[in-house]
């Protein structure tokens, strides 16, 4: 640990007594790294990962709460701005800034839909500074209405980084006309007025906190170069007294779709047009092989290397980009296709198109190499987001956000390895169908 | 910076949906969202202001061919090849074409296989190359898999030494830029238009004065034969550099740098660095849309480069004043932590291009002359009307502050904590194989090492403690003085109503804010010298563009 620089510099990524993700396995655990797991009495699970530079490590809380736990009115967007909040202090750090500048740490925060990922990254000879001042804010977070009231303000401007993009304007306008029900139906960042009365939510906070911030709803990802052995009775001893009673909130369920939606919004700025198709999809599970099949299927039928994408993005270039997003979440949430059309006067032929185009994936199997290179492809994805340790963190997060667990990672890719073109079709065949979607549009305001 | 990549939206928290440009780039490589797609301002000019000129990097130093870091045992090799020309070596009239040519050829046919060929053969690596053009240099980069080297390095190579030229590539690029340069440039996100301004105002008159993109009327006029020639002039065997780093078996890294050697040697010409004015007093751009937010930006060019002897003092002061994305900075703490005005408030002494995208510091911007450059993130109204007093309350912060750290310097302890910071949080600059190879790139444009070889050895990142460590007060106070002023600087605006705007700024009125919440005495009493700061400007020093005409021509 003496010359920590050069080595954190100099050294390669793999750890001496650690697998290195060398090899691609065909069959077994795709995930390479010596990993230890263990749960307390009070709910907190934890998983400790050989992996990284030398000298280095990250620590993790993946909060198991986002956008989706917000299911009472007004008060959309919580999620993320209690983000914020976890960094105003306690009574033993009233400065958490402070302390974490005084090693150098790396450190910050995201919110998505299902989850809140605090990470910070930091020397090794640190972890008991990092175990000791992560678990006093998960257990004694302590702020006034004062500074809760401006950091509402930080948030306010947060919004408008960049409320005002295309792709903005039309993500609203695609969740408020899937979604009628279900939390997902508005953007992490909230709806603009609930936004605009955060600095009046104080008490809400304290009981956000209160309901969310609880061991049995958090799981830690330590990822780097440190003993397991200390690591391990470290955390037991500052999170033992971490008292649980974590109660689920009821996550509306979305009313299954019935018929086709449609939606047409303007945009106030300048863009070429956008045409989306979105079909409400299955939770993401590691083992439902139509699960898995619908998250290839999107790469397959609408990626780079799509017969559609050559077509009208490269040949002829009615498009100017095609992107399927396909990626499951905890909860049934849709999935997209995204056409960004040259011509205004296309649009309507270019949502035909794409329409056809499903219908021949529902009707005709995807060839054999094709799915190899897929599944090929969804592996070395995998093994080359493993390279620094906040990365190992963030690969293994979905499986953690979705289940609560590492190991379904290893499970999903096993289930990816034996999907068949008949699972392929089937999924589409039974997903993407008219019931199920929904097709927005948006064009500029006062046309082209 | 040119940087046409962009991650899909699942992996974006809090923004939308996001579109793909280039089909070479792996999504997860590319740590930028759906506005890099979308990417230039004339009008009047702005007068030229008399000042000192800024030294910076005498002469660029001859690099070594080959830079080679060798990591035996990780599974991933990656690749750098920098071409030492960037948007500064633009044609009159064809800005943009240095970008637009390492569009093409990161992301078009060769002459072994069509362009979706190459799509095919990437896939089943989930590897992808793309190019990165700053004004100085450009770098094509991708990292793959042990496993498939060979596979991906036979196209790698092939998109540099054998590009098809074709005529649907070209078509297909051009027209993605210009997408960008009309549309997602102007709408998307004005925090980062309001940086590419900035550096518009403090360039104008050097090859540094476009965006790399260029503008749309010279993005327009570049034609197949332009590229070519450019290709051919600047793609010469010595005017690049081949940097390998990685688990690449021996021998590998001397076979990439024969297969470059047969590129033709050509003569380029060594263009003088930069030689901006800096200002002698304060010159404002306004540039008007609809929105509910300013977008804010504000700098003078410097002397200083990566190198220079007060770069290790002005980068400690930098990071205490306003380190990106760190909320102990002291801008930070004075508009957001103390007064939730805004998202984030950072300064810079390099350029940090897409800073709103990532927390990596980058790399591969190198320049030999730089700004002194600070970024505060949208103010936005949060009553009918107070939105320009709110921004000139923000920016009048910010002049303060830069006013007192030149008046009172640093002091010892914030000195010694910011050292500290810097000695563990540097740790995190070279996560990644790419990224380590790429800070030596940067040390051969800058001849930093032993050598000037770019070995490592006395290369940036070694020497940030050692150069931390050498510091005391006498230094960085000097140093501050040396580079830093509050009196003259360019001051870009995004905002609604430039004219109301205008007439604020000239009235010298004093903007006081309100806060959703109560605010300690101290607080309060700060506010009546804030609110009150001189910005002192005359109307022959503001100009007012509609977002329509931004970076339309020169």
């Amino acid at each position: 640990m003496r010359s920590l620089l050069a080595g954190a510099l100099l050294a390669c990524t793999a750890l001496a007594g650690s697998s290195p993700p060398a090899a691609a396995q065909s069959d077994g655990d795709i995930f390479p790294f010596e990993t230890r797991r263990f749960d307390l009495d009070n709910g907190l699970r934890t998983y400790l990962i050989h992996a990284g530079s030398p000298g280095m490590l990250a620590y993790v809380s993946v909060v198991r709460t986002g956008a989706r736990e917000e299911v009472e009115e007004g008060v959309t967007g919580f999620a993320h701005f209690f983000e914020h909040m976890m960094f105003r202090g306690t009574k033993k750090y009233p400065n958490y800034d402070g302390v974490t500048e005084s090693f150098g740490a790396n450190r910050n925060a995201n919110t998505s839909q299902d989850r809140t990922f605090y990470y910070l990254v930091a020397g090794s000879e640190y972890l008991e500074r990092i175990v000791d001042l992560e678990s006093d804010r998960f257990r004694n977070l302590s702020y006034a209405e004062p500074a809760f009231r401006t950091e509402a303000g930080a948030v306010l401007g947060e919004y408008q980084n960049n409320a005002y993009s295309a792709f903005s304007v039309l993500d609203r306008a695609v969740r408020e006309k899937v979604f009628t029900t279900h939390t997902y139906r508005h953007q992490v960042i909230g709806f603009e007025p609930d936004v605009r009365d955060m600095p009046n939510q104080y008490r809400y906070s304290l009981d956000f906190f209160r309901r969310f911030y609880r061991p049995e709803n958090v799981v830690l990802l330590v990822v780097g170069d440190f003993d397991f052995d200390q690591a391990e009775s470290l955390i037991r001893a500052y999170y033992g007294g971490w008292e649980p009673g974590y109660v689920p909130p009821a996550v509306p369920v979305e009313p299954e779709q019935t018929e086709p939606r449609r939606d047409a919004v303007t945009y106030p700025g300048r863009t070429l047009p956008m045409v989306t198709l979105n079909w409400m999809a299955p939770a993401w599970s590691a083992t439902d092989r139509q699960a898995v099949a619908l998250e290839l299927l999107g790469g397959i039928a609408f990626g780079p290397n799509s017969p559609i994408y050559r077509r009208l993005v490269v040949q002829e270039r009615r498009l100017q980009a095609l992107q399927a997003g396909f990626a499951l979440s905890r909860d049934p949430d849709f999935v997209q296709v995204l056409a960004m059309v040259t011509d205004p006067a296309d649009v309507q032929a270019i949502e035909a198109e794409l329409l056809a185009e499903v219908e021949r994936y529902q009707t005709e199997l995807v060839d054999e190499r094709t799915l190899a290179d897929t599944r090929s492809a969804a592996r070395y994805r995998f093994l080359m987001g493993l390279e620094a340790h906040l990365n190992v963190a963030n690969a293994v997060s979905r499986a953690v956000v979705n289940t609560g667990a590492l190991e379904p990672i290893n499970d999903y890719y096993r289930t990816l390895r034996s999907i068949t073109p008949e699972d392929l079709r089937r999924a589409a065949e039974r997903i993407l169908t008219e019931r199920n979607r929904t097709i927005v549009t948006l064009v500029q305001e006062g046309g082209s | 910076m040119s940087r046409l990549h962009n991650l899909p939206a699942w992996l974006v928290p809090l923004t939308g949906a996001a579109l793909l440009v280039s089909a070479f780039q792996v999504p997860a490589d590319a740590p930028t969202s759906p506005d890099s797609l979308l990417s230039a301002a004339t009008g009047p000019a702005l007068a030229a202001a008399v000042g000192p000129r800024p030294g910076g990097l005498p002469d660029p130093p001859d690099p070594p061919g080959t830079i080679l870091l060798a990591e035996p045992g990780s599974p991933f090799v990656a690749f750098n090849i920098w071409i030492r020309a960037g948007s500064q070596n633009d044609p009159e009239g064809k800005e943009g074409l240095a970008a637009l040519t390492a569009a093409l050829l990161s992301d078009g046919s060769t002459t072994h296989d069509p362009y979706q060929a190459i799509v095919e053969k990437l896939y089943p690596m989930a590897a992808g190359y793309g190019a990165s053009v700053d004004k100085e240099m450009t770098v094509f980069t991708g990292t793959v898999h042990i496993d498939n080297l060979e596979r991906y390095y036979e196209l790698f190579r092939n998109a540099l030494l054998s590009p098809a030229f074709d005529e649907a590539d070209f078509d297909r690029v051009k027209q993605q830029t210009l997408n960008f340069l009309e549309r997602g440039r102007r709408y998307n996100r004005d925090e980062e238009l309001s940086r590419e301004l900035l550096y518009w105002m403090a360039y104008r008159g050097t090859p540094y004065e476009h965006p790399e993109e260029g503008f749309v009327r010279s993005v327009r006029a570049i034609t197949l034969d332009d590229v070519r020639a450019f290709y051919d002039d600047f793609y010469v065997r010595n005017n690049l550099v081949v940097g390998v780093g990685g688990g690449f078996p021996v021998g590998f890294g001397e076979r990439v740098r024969a297969d470059f050697d047969t590129r033709p040697a050509g003569e380029v010409p060594v263009l003088p660095a930069p030689d901006p004015v800096r200002p002698d007093r304060v010159k404002i751009l306004i540039v008007e849309k609809e929105t509910d937010a300013t977008a804010i930006s504000m700098g003078f060019p410097t002397d200083l480069y990566r190198g220079h002897p007060d770069f290790w003092a002005m980068k400690l002061v930098n990071s205490w004043f306003g380190e990106h994305r760190s909320s102990f900075s002291h801008l930070y703490q004075v508009i957001r932590e103390r007064r939730g005005m805004n998202y984030g408030d950072y300064s810079y002494i390099e350029p940090f291009p897409n800073a709103f995208a990532t927390q990596n510091r980058p790399v591969n911007a190198s320049r030999r002359s730089n700004l002194f450059e600070i970024w505060i993130r949208p103010i936005a109204l949060t009553e009918p009307g107070n939105l320009h007093p709110r921004t000139l309350f923000a920016t009048r912060a910010a002049l303060r502050e830069l006013d007192r750290l030149v008046e009172r310097g640093l002091p010892e302890d914030q000195i010694e904590r910011t050292r500290r910071f810097l000695n563990d949080f540097s740790l995190n600059y070279g996560s990644t194989v790419a990224r380590r190879l790429a800070y030596r790139v940067d040390d051969a444009f800058f001849g930093l090492g032993a050598d000037g070889s770019g070995s490592g050895e006395g290369g940036y990142l070694t020497s940030i403690r050692p150069g931390l460590a050498a510091l005391d007060k006498a230094a960085v106070d000097t140093a501050i003085r040396r580079h830093l002023a509050s009196e003259g600087l360019y001051l870009v605006f995004i905002t609604a109503d430039a004219q109301a705007l205008k007439a604020l700024l000239l009235s010298g009125e004093e903007t006081r804010i309100d806060y959703a919440g109560e605010q300690p005495a101290e607080v309060l009493a700060e506010d009546d010298e804030i609110a009150a700061w001189p910005i002192p400007v005359v109307a022959d020093d503001i100009v007012v563009l509609q977002i329509s005409e931004v970076f339309e021509g020169r």
